[in-house]
């Protein structure tokens, strides 16, 4: 091949890409000059398809976020070693587990404030020195009151 | 994942919360006939009128059956001496009784034998002026603090 050929090759190529860049140039105006006239049913379309775009992608970085913490923040992964990890994977087992600490706490209470419940109790109010009478009645209460 | 948990959660308290509440509930709701024997034995008294008591009387007594085996013999004659009086008492004069009692507990061992002194006192006098005194005597607990 000739250097006058070679030339010519060479030239038809940049004006080829001149060429097809002038084009694309063309496109994008041409969009943008239609996307300023859209109709508004269009346009509104468009921003919605957008916004749901966008959620879902919010969704799914929020799901990863949550899963990774998950995986690596959870409160009885503190215990370490294969007891957070057994508990890691059962989470019912878990969830029954704080369940029955709470019913024993109750318990524990109710049995601490069991002495204190006796003394006030309506049986022990029956056996106490003055009669359940001598306590419900106002008239004796106004007498103390007086003498 | 962490809704369903917290549901299932949730759910596990609730039904709990059904199960104990049916069971108080039932415990309380029970005939003459299908009392134990320790509970006929230190509620006869009320043999009569047990039927006829409602719901939150029996379970009160039920209470006082359950008390009365932790009381000496003593203390075991007197509930059963004042067990008929206390059932009939209104559920005013009951609760004005439950704190009246409470107070009489805190009370010193000197004051408490003035006040048994002196209810022996007011027992001596006509009952008219007795009547009196429990007339002009304003109501101390207003109707929420019954039960």
């Amino acid at each position: 091949m000739s250097a006058s050929e070679n030339k010519y090759i060479d030239q038809a190529t940049a004006l080829d890409a001149s060429v097809e860049d002038q084009i694309a140039r063309n496109m994008v105006e041409l969009l943008n000059s239609h996307a300023q006239k859209l109709p508004e049913a269009q346009a509104a379309r468009l921003a919605d398809a957008r916004s749901l775009a966008i959620g879902r992608l919010v969704n799914r970085e929020a799901q990863l976020a949550g899963h990774s913490l998950h995986r690596n923040g959870h409160a009885l992964q503190w215990r370490g070693g294969r007891w957070g990890h057994y508990f890691e994977q059962h989470r019912i087992l878990s969830a029954l587990l704080i369940i029955g600490v709470m019913l024993f706490a109750l318990f524990a209470v109710q049995q601490l404030s069991v002495s204190h419940q006796m003394e006030n109790s309506d049986a022990f109010l029956l056996a106490s020195d003055l009669p359940p009478e001598a306590y419900a009645d106002k008239g004796f209460t106004a007498w103390l009151d007086t003498n | 994942m962490v809704g369903y948990q917290l549901k299932l959660k949730s759910l596990i308290f609730v039904l709990a919360l059904l199960v104990y509440g049916v069971s108080v509930a039932n415990a309380a709701d029970v005939s003459w006939s299908e009392l134990s024997d320790a509970q006929r034995k230190v509620l006869n008294p009320l043999a009569s009128e047990w039927d006829t008591l409602r719901p939150w009387q029996r379970e009160k007594m039920l209470d006082i059956a359950k008390d009365y085996p932790k009381m000496n013999a003593d203390k075991q004659a007197l509930v059963k001496e004042r067990l008929t009086n206390w059932s009939r008492m209104t559920p005013y004069e009951r609760e004005n009784a439950r704190k009246r009692h409470q107070q009489f507990n805190a009370l010193s061992t000197d004051k408490k034998a003035e006040l048994r002194k002196k209810w022996l006192e007011y027992q001596k006098l006509p009952e008219s002026e007795r009547a009196k005194l429990r007339a002009d005597s304003p109501d101390t607990y207003t109707d929420a603090d019954l039960n």
